[in-house]
């Protein structure tokens, strides 16, 4: 039987196929995040979007909120349920040997790769000045309750980077750009490991 | 909402419209980049198989939705099983949320792809809630 040609699999931010998903006023784009998408489809990334964690969770008329809100039993709970749900179609690819990268969203409570938000002192009435969180070096709770589930079923961890738009001051150029070259050094890491394997 | 650039419509999509196998891509409009131009978001359905969490963590976040003033349309793929979207599984899992279920929408691979696109195109132009109901929540 001919074994079929490995693919390449974005798993993508709920949010970046879908800006309706996002906290309110947090949404940048009408629908999907065209650069995202472009970006991944001009180098020939199949999709699979992950669900959205604090929709399910909190409604899409939630509040704000940072990490530390947020890093509850219940939604750690919440998001091992959508983690489960989610996984035995990553497992899937990962055993086909198809590339699996994961986009998230920087800056989220939630679906931060790079950098998530903090401000361990927030709670009770919404009031905050603006921007008085902080932007720390972390995953967001939903991310790394998906990366401990692929873990427990034996899978490796993903090359993962972020859209940076939940940083405060959203930079689509920066974003961009920081998102092409994840991209290209995929290209080139996947270029040398082919050199490698064809070397006598 | 000031300062939100979000759209309010949203779409149930098939994987095979998401990510269409080379052999029947070039018989399908680029679905993705009409939803884009029309504002909507994407839903994205898992590839045929038993998802029955997946699915019922979809229909929760469709519940979510219909139940806030959003618009949520399903698009099918004409002969596929469920039309490509679960729909014998989805359906219940919507009416059991007191979710009226989505329009749906159709593509026909047997047709020229320029003019299911243009057909698509329409639906999604013309599809949303009631006046109403918009101005109910969209504020």
């Amino acid at each position: 039987m001919e074994k079929k040609a490995p693919r390449k699999v974005a798993l993508v931010a709920n949010c970046l196929l879908n800006q309706n998903a996002k906290v309110c006023q947090g949404a940048n784009y009408r629908g999907l995040v065209n650069p995202v998408v472009e970006a991944l489809r001009s180098r020939g990334y199949e999709f699979l979007q992950l669900p959205c964690p604090e929709l399910a969770f909190a409604g899409v008329r939630r509040w704000w909120a940072v990490y530390e809100q947020y890093d509850t039993p219940a939604y750690r709970a919440h998001c091992r349920r959508l983690a489960q749900a989610i996984a035995p179609l990553i497992e899937q690819h990962l055993r086909r040997g198809d590339e699996v990268i994961l986009i998230g969203l920087d800056g989220s409570p939630s679906s931060g790769v790079r950098f998530t938000s903090s401000k361990p002192d927030w709670g009770g009435r919404p009031n905050r000045p603006e921007d008085d969180w902080e932007i720390v070096p972390r995953r967001g709770i939903w991310i790394e309750e998906l990366e401990a589930e692929l873990a427990r079923r034996g899978l490796p961890a993903l090359p993962a980077t972020g859209w940076a738009l939940d940083m405060g001051r959203f930079d689509e150029a920066g974003s961009r750009r920081d998102l092409e070259q994840f991209l290209d050094s995929r290209e080139v890491a996947a270029v040398t490991r082919r050199d490698k394997s064809a070397a006598p | 909402m000031s300062g939100d650039a979000r759209g309010w419509r949203m779409a149930l999509v098939p994987d095979a419209l998401i990510n269409p196998p080379d052999p029947i891509r070039a018989a399908l409009p680029d679905v993705m980049r009409l939803l884009e131009a029309s504002g909507y978001g994407v839903l994205h359905l898992p590839p045929p198989g038993q998802h029955s969490l997946l699915l019922a963590v979809i229909a929760d976040q469709v519940a979510e939705y219909a139940h806030h003033g959003y618009a949520v349309v399903a698009l099918g793929v004409h002969g596929k099983s469920g039309d490509g979207l679960h729909w014998r599984r989805l359906a219940p899992l919507l009416r059991h949320r007191g979710v009226p279920l989505p329009p749906r929408h159709l593509i026909r691979p047997d047709v020229d792809a320029a003019i299911e696109g243009q057909r698509l195109a329409g639906f999604l132009a013309g599809y949303d809630l009631p006046v109403e109901e918009q101005r109910r929540w969209r504020v």
